[in-house]
């Protein structure tokens, strides 16, 4: 596991950020005399199962790269990570580190891990498309409702929608929900609300008239086959994070050419306007053997040279607000979020207890699949949050 | 021997039993063939079998006693199994995987046999046999990634339908239960007749020529010979590949992982999958290995009850 003197590894499970790190790696090691060098287990499962079964021993990981908010809490629980509050203070301090991603780092007021790539969720659309049937991006939610039904009338599945791969099943809830009320949306996320409410009936509704439409694509498409029908012209829109660009690209998409993407509009044009983010966590270990090593490289990660090699070699948007976005279409998305005052609020994914979203998404994926059953769906929603808002916080209390 | 001999054949070559060999006298009997005599040949496979098996099912039973995170623990009894037995998933998932034996001994091993006395002796026989085994040298991941393409909504098989016109049978065959437990049976299908077509191929060529003519000579033909001749003298491949596909239908996994992930909305989990999740995702050590446990159980009854009707005593063939 140790690595040689100026040398350290960092884990992750996802095999397109092997180049980013290493490029971040090398800047790193000229600023700082310490290398990143990458190792990945290219399977959310087996890497969750590395990383908790492996914590409490010496044979543990120096750096990972973790998920951000109530995952990072539960990780930040068992002892096992470093706390990075004085990392992340230097960094604000140097202008290094968008402040209002602090909450999705943090378990008790400290920080436990910094924020590495920061993922838009938005709508990708093919502006060739678009512009053949002369429409524009929306920017209120009518518009967004006639940019569906002018698509659906060309004979293009205006929306994606899937269940496949069990998680994507809550984009829809979290996109609709956020938009028609972000306040509501950040209270359920935290315990605070329920499921039974009137204002999450109201967004499953929507999304049912959506299905009832018949806006959406088969729910077992996944994302790189969604991404090929934007790039083709037989999907109009996709929802997703950042990170899914280079599907688009393999498909022939390209950033700023016949590529772009819009923040779903607001709702209710009264309610602060929002979007969702996502973010990964660099995390340092307790037991990892190259441990001083590791927290002088999470000293380094925010700098703006090594977030710039990472961010643009990911082509991803970046946590530090001085570095020059990475393409055309996330400096649009940048420029949407400063324009506009958006509130970044985190995924659904990392918003919770990490058991109750794991069983959320198959509940929210039978609603997909039967619309008719939203009522149904959020009653089974609220007894399990009840039941693991309760362990989540016997536990706080422990 | 005849076919046609009544009654249960005799050997005339003597058979020597374990221990069975010369008894002269006592002295001999300890020298050599005594009942321990065979322990030292035993070990090796005995510590294997421990070790890897046996040990790793007792520490899931013991672990199966506990609430268990993965970070901490305590002792709750069998708290973890009546848990389980209110389980809804449970017994979906139970019942799915009733379906996957059902289907994995209906499927493969009809057709194994099916296909492999319709070729060994077909001219080109071996060819087909070979079309059929190809898949069995594809990874149950690759497969399952072969069949996504297949059969999505979207995918190849609904595609063929429609050009023939017969729109009315498409379906979303992974996203509705139980068309997408059923086409992921047809799909691992696909994968393991082949080694069935094998095994029956071999259990046939195992049948002594002299036989077949005897019963050609009675007038036996087509199907009577099929059903009172080939059938029987296979029964001992027979045993090995039904056992062989109860066992792996009871841990049906990455085809259903890939596929399906289990969803959606856990319809098509089986015991396997559920006690990966538990396990695994969501880190209720404990609860998984009661899961496990139950798994276990049924595997081991199921294997040793269907061998031990099955298995041909010692004395024959």
């Amino acid at each position: 596991m140790s690595q040689p003197a100026g040398k350290v590894a960092l884990h992750g499970d996802n095999q397109d950020w092997r180049d980013p790190l290493s490029s971040a790696g090398q800047r790193m090691r000229s600023l700082a005399g310490i290398e990143l060098v990458p190792e990945v287990i290219p399977s959310l499962e087996s890497f969750e199962q590395m990383v908790k079964s492996s914590l409490r021993t010496n044979k543990t990981p120096d750096m990972l790269k973790y998920w951000s908010g109530y995952r990072l809490q539960d990780l930040a629980r068992t002892g096992g990570i470093e706390d990075l509050t004085s990392q992340w203070e230097a960094a604000e301090e140097a202008g290094w580190v968008d402040a209002s991603l602090r909450p999705a780092f943090t378990h008790q007021r400290r920080v436990y891990g910094l924020p590495m790539n920061l993922a838009y969720w938005v709508f990708f659309y093919n502006t060739e498309v678009f512009a053949e049937l002369g429409l524009e991006p929306p920017t209120s939610w009518d518009a967004f409702i006639d940019v569906c039904g002018a698509l659906k009338s060309a004979g293009i599945t205006p929306l994606h929608a899937t269940t496949d791969g069990r998680w994507p099943a809550f984009i829809w809830f979290m996109e609709v929900l956020s938009r028609q009320d972000p306040v509501f949306y950040e209270e359920l996320m935290n315990g605070q609300a329920s499921y039974t409410d009137a204002r999450a009936e109201r967004a499953l509704l929507t999304i049912a008239e959506f299905s009832d439409n018949d806006w959406f694509t088969a729910l077992d498409m996944n994302h790189v086959n969604a991404a090929a029908g934007v790039m083709r012209g037989t999907v109009g829109m996709m929802p997703g994070g950042t990170f899914f660009t280079p599907n688009f690209v393999s498909a022939g998409g390209e950033p700023g050419r016949n590529l772009d993407a819009f923040v779903l509009p607001m709702a209710d044009p009264g309610a602060p306007p929002c979007m969702i983010f996502e973010s990964s966590a660099l995390v340092c270990t307790v037991k990892g053997p190259d441990k001083r090593e590791a927290l002088e490289a999470a000293g380094s990660w925010l700098h703006p040279e090594v977030a710039e090699a990472f961010s643009h070699t990911l082509q991803d948007g970046s946590p530090n607000p001085g570095v020059v976005p990475a393409n055309p279409m996330v400096a649009g998305i940048v420029d949407t979020v400063r324009q506009s005052e958006l509130t970044l609020l985190n995924r659904f994914w990392e918003l919770g207890p990490p058991e109750l979203v794991e069983a959320t998404v198959d509940d929210l994926a039978g609603f997909l699949l039967n619309p008719s059953s939203y009522r149904s769906t959020l009653a089974t929603m609220q007894e399990r949050a009840d039941d693991a808002w309760q362990v989540w916080r016997e536990a706080a209390r422990s | 021997m005849s076919a046609f001999t009544t009654g249960r054949p005799r050997r005339r070559i003597p058979v020597r039993t374990p221990a069975g060999g010369a008894r002269h006298n006592g002295r001999q009997s300890r020298k050599m063939g005594g009942p321990l005599a065979a322990f030292p040949w035993l070990l090796p496979a005995l510590a294997l079998v421990g070790v890897l098996l046996v040990y790793p099912f007792f520490r899931s039973v013991y672990g199966s006693l506990f609430e268990d995170n993965g970070f901490s623990r305590s002792f709750v009894g069998l708290d973890n199994y009546s848990r389980l037995a209110e389980d809804p998933i449970f017994s979906r998932s139970l019942l799915n995987t009733l379906m996957w034996v059902a289907g994995t001994l209906l499927l493969p091993v009809l057709l194994g046999l099916l296909i492999a006395v319709a070729t060994y002796r077909m001219r080109f026989g071996g060819v087909a046999q070979l079309l059929v085994v190809l898949p069995y040298a594809i990874s149950g991941a690759a497969t399952a990634v072969l069949w996504n393409f297949m059969l999505t909504t979207d995918g190849a098989v609904n595609q063929m339908l429609r050009a023939f016109g017969l729109d009315g049978l498409t379906h979303s065959w992974l996203l509705e239960w139980p068309h997408n437990t059923l086409a992921m049976i047809v799909a691992s299908t696909w994968q393991g007749t082949g080694l069935n077509v094998v095994l029956f191929v071999i259990g046939l060529r195992a049948i002594p020529r002299e036989t077949v003519e005897a019963a050609s000579l009675d007038g036996a033909s087509g199907w009577r010979m099929f059903l009172y001749v080939t059938l029987p003298q296979l029964r001992a491949v027979t045993v090995v590949v039904v056992g062989m596909a109860i066992v792996n239908s009871l841990k049906a996994f990455d085809m259903i992982w890939i596929l399906t992930k289990g969803g959606p909305s856990r319809s098509s989990e089986t015991l396997a999958l559920t006690m990966y999740r538990e396990t695994f995702r969501l880190f209720h050590v404990g609860y998984g290995s009661a899961i496990a446990v139950v798994l276990t159980v049924i595997v081991v009854a199921s294997a040793w009850l269907y061998l031990r009707r099955q298995m041909p005593d010692s004395a024959r063939n």
